[in-house]
């Protein structure tokens, strides 16, 4: 039986091969399967491959060895940055800025936080999703201590002028920037001491690495201290005290080669920017949709349409069984609401729940673009009869 | 979302999909689309008896479903208000989940205007 195509690379990706082998590595009695913690040749031969991974992760997304802690993902990482720096400059002030069209690991967090006497100020984007630094100038306070802005958006694939809003930050002193970088490290250039950010969250599985691992880069420039934070969990001491738990060797070890892979791969983008625009041309075709975020600032893997005249669980449901896409963010395809982040673009209710989007990665063909476009040209055709439209 | 095999197959047939027309054709409809369900039925009747129907639906797979086959089951039933089966039947039926039962009562807004167009005449 034929499998559907794949094209929700945003969602996650397949581990790499290569990664694959490597991580086996880690796992046998054959292998470096010690706990990197203890205090002999197989622990010290385990923690020598996981210092290598956290160099191999850092030299990817232009941080140093020292900066990088480990997490279960990208949701873990976004915690402990908000939590923790909320926590551990709660003396100085206890204000937020973030945007609306953040991933809930870093909107949920921050709701928490005003369950507990935190103030968060949410910013609009404009109509194509661009949050502009300006207006975090403007929703900065003198008791400001974080602003968190991802690095691109996981529905809509803009990327986040980080730079500029990292700038802002530094002007202000106190506000330290969280930058949830899960879908661009890995997939675009990543200059985590260029663009100005105090915590970056990346995720290894939407870089062709494994589930269940990832890191929060904490910046240790000059010199002094750093940025600072407060631990979440306790039990261990691991990552200087700021993460503890045993360090999973092979989860790190895939994350450290799928990041240094990602690097050598990088000319892939302009080859999925190009099947993108495939894609695009294709849907565009049948008339009556809409491409959502700013398509000048995004990123070559995702592309974002609104279908009019079709229902957008229906549309979903007639492309079961031969295209693999999602309807807002994979974490609340579930619960069949509207995209939020699509709404705060300013689209209606029907237009946000009517959009796909589509997530291509590094084994992707022009076969797949054509057969996607042929699968929902047909679908949304023959819902548009079933409705009258 | 998960469906039932029933609903599968009427969602991806869509039986009775489409319009009807001529002198006694009526027409109902409800719901809206801006709110994510709306449901039309052409209904023939001639003699007091349902000769066909027909409907458009844009709505989730359970609205489209549920509408095909009310559609198809309608043909031969006296044109009284009722749907062949009642909304509880329908739901055990398409096994529909609870948040989504208000559809089906769109469902049956769409029917009972039709009948009563045609009721009217």
């Amino acid at each position: 039986m034929n499998r559907p195509v794949y094209l929700d690379h945003a969602a996650t990706t397949p581990i790499d091969p290569r990664v694959a082998a490597a991580m086996a590595q880690c796992l046998g009695m054959q292998g470096e399967f010690g706990n990197p913690a203890s205090d002999h040749e197989f622990g010290h031969a385990a923690a020598a491959l996981v210092e290598q991974a956290r160099a191999r992760v850092a030299a990817s997304v232009g941080a140093a060895p020292r900066e990088v802690i480990w997490t279960s993902g990208a949701t873990e990482a976004n915690n402990l940055a908000i939590f923790g720096i909320a926590r551990h400059y709660r003396e100085y002030g206890r204000h937020i800025v973030t945007a609306r069209t953040e991933h809930k690991a870093v909107l949920d967090p921050c709701r928490e936080l005003e369950r507990h006497g935190w103030r968060v100020t949410y910013l609009a984007p404009d109509g194509g999703g661009v949050v502009h630094a300006d207006q975090v100038a403007a929703a900065l306070r003198p008791d400001t201590v974080l602003v968190s802005i991802m690095h691109v958006n996981n529905e809509i694939g803009v990327i986040q002028d980080i730079a500029a809003i990292g700038a802002v930050c530094a002007r202000h002193g106190g506000a330290r920037l969280h930058v949830d970088a899960a879908q661009s490290a890995g997939k675009i250039a990543v200059d985590f001491a260029a663009l100005g950010a105090d915590l970056m969250s990346l995720s290894a599985h939407k870089a062709y690495g494994p589930k269940g691992v990832g890191a929060l880069l904490l910046a240790q420039r000059g010199g002094g201290a750093g940025t600072q934070l407060t631990a979440l969990q306790f039990g261990g001491g691991q990552e200087r005290g700021l993460r503890a738990g045993t360090v999973p060797t092979h989860q790190v070890v895939g994350m450290g080669l799928a990041f240094e892979l990602a690097r050598a791969a990088a000319p892939e983008a302009a080859g999925i920017a190009s099947l993108r625009e495939r894609l695009w041309q294709g849907l565009a075709s049948l008339g009556g949709t809409l491409r959502n975020g700013d398509a000048a600032r995004s990123v070559p893997h995702i592309l974002n349409v609104s279908f009019e005249g079709v229902e957008g669980e229906s549309l979903l449901a007639a492309l079961r069984g031969r295209l693999a896409v999602s309807t807002g963010s994979a974490c609340s395809s579930a619960l069949q609401e509207p995209s939020y982040v699509l709404r705060a673009l300013g689209r209606d209710e029907v237009l946000s729940e009517s959009s796909l989007r589509f997530g291509l990665g590094r084994f992707t063909s022009e076969a797949d673009i054509d057969a996607a476009v042929a699968s929902v040209t047909e679908a949304v055709l023959r819902l548009r009869r079933i409705a009258g439209a | 979302m998960n469906y039932s095999e029933l609903t599968l197959r009427y969602f991806e047939t869509a039986v009775g999909a489409g319009v009807l027309a001529g002198p006694d054709v009526h027409r109902g409809a409800a719901g809206s689309r801006a709110r994510g369900t709306w449901v039309q039925f052409d209904v023939q009747v001639a003699s007091g008896d349902i000769r066909a129907a027909r409907f458009l639906a844009f709505g989730c797979p359970h609205t489209i479903a549920v509408s095909a086959w009310v559609a198809e089951h309608a043909a031969g039933r006296g044109a009284d208000r009722a749907l062949p089966q009642s909304v509880q039947e329908l739901s055990d039926r398409f096994e529909v989940p609870a948040e989504k039962r208000g559809r089906l009562l769109i469902i049956e807004d769409a029917w009972v205007a039709a009948l009563a167009a045609a009721l009217q005449r």
